[in-house]
């Protein structure tokens, strides 16, 4: 008896899992997991991305924005990562910071637990220094601290995260040695450059956009000129080819089916052309450059072997 | 920029835009006045939903959450020892003891008009003094931040009276929580025990309200027939009669003003400490000092105009360097962002009527407070005291319970907050002060913290710490703090000796 029913419940269970695939995606609200409170730049564009990409996958569809805040973001990434694959949950992802915290640390998830949908915002890194310090042009800090290996003071939001990644790129490039000041957070950092008490900065440009009057910015680290900030010359076109940047973007569980990641990625590829959203983007400092599926994996596996490199050299921990 | 000031004026009477102000002062009142709810709660948790709305309107109804709820916070604390707000600990030492006696209604009286002249002070200073204000703050880098939280750690231990031992046994128990999670410059887990939950630390206010609300929930329940404060009898009058009792206070309204300014201008440290100092100032330049924590209604006002007089000037670092003076200013920064509102220099020039608009509700909001908190919030909130004390107890521990666990949607931190009550309470049968613990927590991260960066940034040189004037000044403080009630006890003694003899 109780087997019929459990046949019969099996049975109607299937009826509608068929009828639910047959169903154009998505028939009910997509949430959004950010691993960060709510009004933080990966919030920020998350919020604003989310008003476009339900604009393009049409039929009314709706996002909602899920604020899991904690452990460096680590814990909504990981609730992501343990989500099932239907397309009804997505998540925000930074890089290189999820990647550096899969090796310092014990991590509920790795680069394989997810379906990469799309970059986002590429925030590049620039080298700033106080007015005071009369440091003003790149060479003439390398030089400084050529001269005296480790006399330089340097700035920046955290270890392990992009602006460490610079700084050592910096320092294998050039030779030159840096005493390293991981402030909690850019804006403390950029403070205290502003105040003289550390020499230079490593920060973003979205961070030092409306502080160009007051900071010296030394150069971009991107292979072309950023949109955001033109005037900004790049290190490449100074001779030194330093690449380096703060990543945000979507991801879905792995696994997610074939016919979702198509819709969602028709969705982001429309947003990449969208005049509104690229002003909307500038206007809450967040520098577009979208990167989409495979790429996006491609550049998500090229941080994790940089990070798992500098964690091999010069472990933060 | 002061033309921009003016000019910025009229949009903030436009109908939304003012009643956002006024709706936000209700809702920080009421916030603050519940036990585990907070004005950054509150604030963050409207954020997401101001992404709709008008800049000016979502941000009125953050300036006036932000007034309201320093405010709010008293309302618990003077008539039930339970700070509804970290700020509003220090509210609690002169507030309580004045409802025992049956001024309740004049201490919160006194709480309301301080509240509002404290957020005033502050508002004029965010709008007419911000750019140079600004420049304070760069002159406080790590070594600097350092010495503050020193100064204010050894302020609350060796001022506040009683043992100083207890005292710096509470302390060391706060600095203890400050701990743990992830060290801040390395980011390796320190007493997380593999909690996830703990990796980010363990918030103030899962702390204030375990140690501060639980223990005096506990007497409620405890003596169900006794009841505290008589029925009715809060002394409640008009606030017109009420204000010429207050006039004496001019000279701790002025000082607590410029106390909460200044600790607003500095990173991180906040309304706590603010409240602290000036209280500390008060009672020191008092004639009658030794009546102080016994219901003097000075004291109230020394509290409650700092916790107030930090929250316009705590966004001066906010919108110009994007450093948040204070976790409410932190969250209200992000609220500022979702509407393309980017701190720096250039804000008051590209968005000056938005941004003056916004210092103007801070303004208003400060003064609506008087009107809506004197006699409407005042009241009503009085009643609840005629409630029966176990449904009292049981009420307040519903919104304790429900507070803490919307922090971060986690029964974990519900778990912490009760184990914390424990501790509280035993701590409140042995008479160790809780302040300290409270401080301990705020200030011992900071000090950690910025004592590190200060040392790396002199390569491991402590002589660091003592290379400019502003960290000697710190330092000189410090030192003054913890000889000179030493040198007085001594005085004192010998005093009493050669009358004797």
């Amino acid at each position: 008896m109780f087997n019929i029913f459990k046949t019969t419940a099996l049975t109607g269970a299937l009826v509608l899992a068929a009828g639910a695939a047959l169903a154009e995606y998505p028939e009910k609200p997509i949430e959004v997991i950010v691993g960060y409170s709510a009004g933080g730049g990966t919030d920020v564009m998350a919020r604003t991305a989310a008003l476009f990409i339900e604009k393009y996958l049409g039929e009314g569809a709706s996002i909602v924005v899920k604020n899991m805040p904690g452990a460096s973001g680590q814990i909504g990434v990981t609730e992501v990562a343990g989500s099932a694959p239907d397309g009804y949950t997505l998540g925000t992802f930074n890089l290189p910071g999820m990647m550096a915290r899969t090796i310092d640390r014990e991590a509920g998830y790795d680069r394989e637990s997810f379906t990469y949908l799309a970059n986002v915002v590429n925030d590049p890194n620039v080298i700033v220094t106080g007015k005071g310090s009369g440091l003003t042009t790149i060479d003439a800090l390398i030089a400084a601290a050529l001269e005296a290996p480790g006399a330089i003071t340097v700035g920046m939001s955290s270890l392990g995260g992009d602006d460490h990644f610079a700084l050592i790129k910096l320092q294998t490039l050039t030779g030159a040695e840096f005493t390293i000041v991981p402030f909690k957070g850019s804006a403390p950092a950029r403070t205290a450059l502003m105040g003289g008490h550390v020499a230079m900065g490593i920060l973003n440009i979205s961070e030092v956009a409306s502080f160009t009057e007051e900071l010296n910015v030394l150069g971009v680290a991107t292979e072309e000129r950023s949109r955001f900030a033109p005037d900004l010359p790049t290190f490449k076109e100074q001779g030194i080819e330093l690449v380096n940047g703060s990543m945000r973007g979507f991801v879905a569980p792995a696994g997610l089916p074939g016919d979702v990641v198509a819709k969602l990625d028709a969705a982001f590829e429309q947003l990449s052309g969208d005049q509104d959203f690229l002003k909307a983007m500038a206007d809450t400092a967040n520098p577009v450059e979208i990167v989409r599926g495979d790429a996006f994996k491609a550049l998500t596996s090229d941080l994790y072997d940089l990070a798992a490199k500098v964690w091999a050299e010069t472990p933060w921990n | 920029m002061y033309t921009d000031l003016l000019h910025a004026l009229p949009n903030v009477f436009a109908l939304a835009n003012f009643a956002a102000v006024i709706i936000g002062v209700i809702a920080g009142i009421v916030v603050g006045a519940m036990p585990g709810l907070s004005a950054t709660m509150a604030i963050s948790v409207l954020v997401p939903f101001t992404f709709g709305l008008e800049p000016l309107v979502a941000l009125g109804l953050m300036a006036g959450i932000y007034n309201g709820a320093m405010y709010g916070g008293a309302i618990p604390a003077v008539l039930l020892r339970i700070p509804g707000t970290p700020a509003a600990v220090a509210t609690t030492f002169d507030g309580y003891p004045m409802a025992q006696k049956g001024q309740g209604g004049f201490a919160l009286q006194v709480a309301v008009v301080s509240s509002s002249l404290g957020g005033i002070a502050s508002a004029f200073a965010l709008m007419l003094l911000a750019p140079p204000l600004s420049k304070v703050t760069l002159l406080f880098g790590p070594s600097e931040v350092f010495w503050v939280a020193v100064f204010g750690l050894c302020s609350i231990i060796f001022l506040l009276g009683g043992s100083v031992i207890k005292g710096l046994i509470s302390a060391c128990f706060g600095v203890f929580v400050s701990v743990v999670g992830s060290d801040p410059i390395y980011g390796n887990d320190r007493f997380t025990f593999s909690q996830l939950e703990l990796l980010d630390g363990i918030s103030i206010v899962i702390l204030l309200v375990g140690l501060y609300a639980l223990p005096p929930v506990i007497d409620l329940l405890e003596k169900p027939l006794k009841t505290g404060v008589d029925d009715n009898k809060l002394g409640t009058e008009s606030l017109w009669k009420a204000l010429p009792r207050m006039k004496g206070f001019w000279k701790t309204w002025l000082r607590g003003s410029l106390i909460g300014i200044w600790i607003g201008i500095l990173p991180g440290a906040g309304g706590s400490m603010a409240a602290f100092m000036s209280y500390n100032e008060a009672r020191r330049s008092s004639k009658t000092p030794d009546t102080w924590g016994e219901g003097e209604p000075e004291g109230v006002a020394a509290a409650e105009v700092a916790n107030n007089a930090d929250t316009a000037s705590a966004l001066i670092p906010a919108l110009t360097l994007g450093i948040p003076g204070t976790a409410v200013a932190a969250v209200m920064l992000g609220g500022l962002l979702v509407h393309g509102l980017q701190p720096g220099p250039m804000l008051f020039r590209d968005n000056s009527d938005i941004v003056f608009g916004f210092m103007w509700q801070f303004l208003f909001g400060a003064i609506l407070l008087v009107l809506l908190g004197g006699s409407l919030a005042t009241n009503s909130f009085a009643k609840l005291l005629n409630l029966p004390r176990p449904l009292l107890g049981a009420i307040i521990i519903v919104l304790m319970v429900i507070g803490v666990y919307s922090i971060h949607g986690r029964m974990f931190d519900v778990y912490l907050m009760l184990g914390f009550g424990a501790v509280g309470w035993v701590m409140d049968k042995l008479k160790f002060p809780l302040p300290p613990v409270v401080l301990g927590l705020i200030l011992g991260a900071f000090a950690e913290e910025n004592l590190r960066l200060a040392l790396r940034i002199g390569r491991g040189d402590w002589a660091v710490l003592f290379q400019n004037t502003t960290s000697l000044v710190l330092v000189a403080l410090t030192v003054g703090v913890i000889v000179v009630p030493l040198v007085k006890s001594r005085l004192a003694k010998a005093r009493q000796a050669e009358g004797q003899a």
